[in-house]
């Protein structure tokens, strides 16, 4: 007689993108899961409220995907003070800019992974931040009479990271990490896809259950180089010439209204590669083994 | 050491560093290629128990001949000398020893309070004329740290404006020296501000940008000129020291070898 069998949560990096509709609030990890973002770009999703930084953030506003960033931070890299397309949108109006900083982002995040109203924080107390965000509330508290800020609960419908190793069933190994607010995010979310180096069997991770990081996630994509053209610790450093053709690009398109760089940019690195694979094939073996010099 | 001449930059690493004690946790941000040197100097020169916090990176180097600018945060085969990363949690997982950290601040406007604004310039926030990077840590961080430091890259008027459009980290306020007590605020505040062309601290009485030395060859016409609001300037205003022979030596080879701050 046999048991049931325990559901595998593996899937590929269309269907996990699958996930992510119209208008869904998305959070988005550090480094950048650009594997099924690139999904994202390719499946035409509008409308994300997109909680992220940077470069990776950057490329899904280019691509029209994004209406509102929670974002503390855009910066543009290589010297660059801010992304050229998250400056652009942002001036324009096109995209709607929910005001916050780092510490006001997490006491969100923690909130709404403790099933509570708001937490406060005091960071941002006496900035301009309540003015330009009205989701931020100046309170008294009720222990002290102190003033502080009330941050909403955040509650991503889903959050997407990239770690090292997972197994079958979600249960993922970090070398180095996991980054930043990952965590945060995760615990924030209703669902987590994390996309991952290598699928380990459970036997390896059940050898040393302390290093597991984020215990059965919802979704596991296995895509080796799925970070690429950024860093995935213990496996590649970012692809600086990659990331600057992209800058470059986008800068082109936000400052001088030439949007035939980047248009080519995604229809040659987003569009035309159906999977992940393909996408590996079009950036090429020479230029991802490179990845390992630092 | 002396065989080119001493850079401003170097000039202003030095003050910097000198401001620093042994022992003091500096927090270093992106793009913050002065006070990445001047960290460094203090800890070569004299503080071998001080960490330091670049980005995420927590590290103390002081047995090391030359600490190179670690070009990534969160890779730790780029960033080979950290101890730990400050993302095992959250970096502002506690706050509540912070009185021992010191943080440098940059910002797109600067207000005579030491108000900074990295969030844009702009009277519409939904359509900014100039959107900035946004907040990054600086709300919390110049909210509980000791002391900080406003460090900036230029100094013109569009920088050091009367009223900041947004505030995304509160100085001194409207210039009440107690401003910061009255609204809970635990840190102390920033110290100077320090530009290309001078150093500024602050009034004792109404908290109000004043010129406390000039960088050589700057004359105090040229810094108010280049300030869009009165700054107060005293009679005798001094130069910014230049380094010590030790200090340029330690500079241009340990600190900043690779020559960033003689570009």
């Amino acid at each position: 007689m046999s048991s049931p069998k325990r559901d595998e949560r593996i899937l590929d990096e269309m269907d996990a993108a699958a996930w992510v509709r119209d208008g869904m609030t998305v959070a988005i990890g550090e480094p950048a899961p650009m594997a099924v973002m690139r999904q994202l770009i390719r499946r035409g999703v509008r409308d994300l409220t997109v909680i992220g930084s940077g470069l990776g953030l950057d490329m899904l506003i280019a691509a029209g995907c994004v209406r509102k960033t929670m974002a503390y931070y855009v910066g543009g890299g290589f010297g660059g003070a801010v992304a050229p397309s998250f400056r652009r949108a942002a001036e324009h109006g096109e995209i709607e800019v929910w005001e916050c900083e780092e510490g006001i982002l997490a006491a969100g995040l923690r909130a709404g992974a403790q099933r509570l109203p708001f937490l406060p924080w005091r960071g941002g107390v006496g900035t301009s931040l309540p003015e330009v965000n009205s989701d931020l509330k100046i309170i008294e508290d009720p222990i002290k009479g102190e003033t502080l800020i009330a941050v909403p609960a955040i509650e991503p419908d889903v959050a997407i990271l990239h770690a090292s190793a997972s197994d079958a069933f979600g249960n993922v190994q970090h070398v180095g990490g996991p980054g930043w607010l990952d965590l945060f995010l995760q615990r924030a979310a209703d669902r987590t896809i994390v996309q991952v180096e290598k699928i380990i069997s459970n036997e390896e991770v059940r050898a040393n259950p302390w290093a597991t990081t984020i215990a059965s996630i919802d979704a596991v994509v296995r895509v080796p180089y799925g970070a690429h053209p950024f860093y995935s610790r213990g496996h590649y450093v970012q692809d600086k010439p990659f990331t600057k053709a992209y800058v470059h690009a986008a800068t082109a398109a936000a400052e001088d209204d030439d949007r035939s760089a980047l248009d080519e940019f995604f229809r040659r690195f987003c569009i035309e590669p159906a999977t992940h694979g393909d996408y590996l094939e079009q950036v090429g073996v020479k230029q991802l083994i490179s990845l390992y010099e630092y | 050491m002396a065989d080119t001449e001493v850079s401003r930059e170097e000039v202003i690493a030095t003050f910097l560093a000198n401001e620093l004690e042994d022992g003091e946790i500096l927090q270093i941000g992106a793009a913050m290629p002065i006070p990445e040197v001047a960290v460094r100097l203090a800890h070569f020169k004299h503080g071998p128990n001080m960490e330091m916090i670049f980005i995420g990176a927590r590290m103390n180097v002081a047995h090391l001949e030359t600490l190179p600018t670690p070009e990534f945060g969160w890779d730790r085969r780029t960033v080979r000398w950290a101890e730990s990363f400050s993302d095992t949690g959250h970096r502002f997982d506690r706050v509540k020893d912070w009185d021992k950290r010191v943080f440098f601040i940059g910002g797109v406007q600067v207000d005579p309070h030491g108000n900074t604004n990295l969030i844009g310039v702009g009277d519409d926030h939904s359509h900014l004329q100039f959107r900035g990077p946004g907040s990054v840590g600086t709300s919390t961080l110049s909210t509980h740290v000791g002391r900080y430091y406003i460090v900036l890259n230029s100094h013109t008027a569009r920088t050091f404006v009367d009223k900041c459009d947004y505030v995304s980290a509160f100085g001194w306020g409207d210039g009440d020296p107690e401003a910061r007590r009255k609204l809970g605020i635990p840190g102390g505040g920033p110290k100077y501000c320090v530009t290309p062309l001078c150093v500024m601290d602050f009034t004792e009485d109404t908290k109000h940008l004043r010129l406390k030395s000039l960088h050589p060859g700057v004359t105090a016409d040229e810094v108010q000129a280049n300030t869009g609001f009165e700054l107060v300037i005293p009679e005798k205003v001094p130069t910014t020291p230049a380094p010590t022979a030790e200090e340029l030596e330690i500079i241009r080879t340990r600190a900043d070898h690779r020559g960033v701050l003689r570009r």
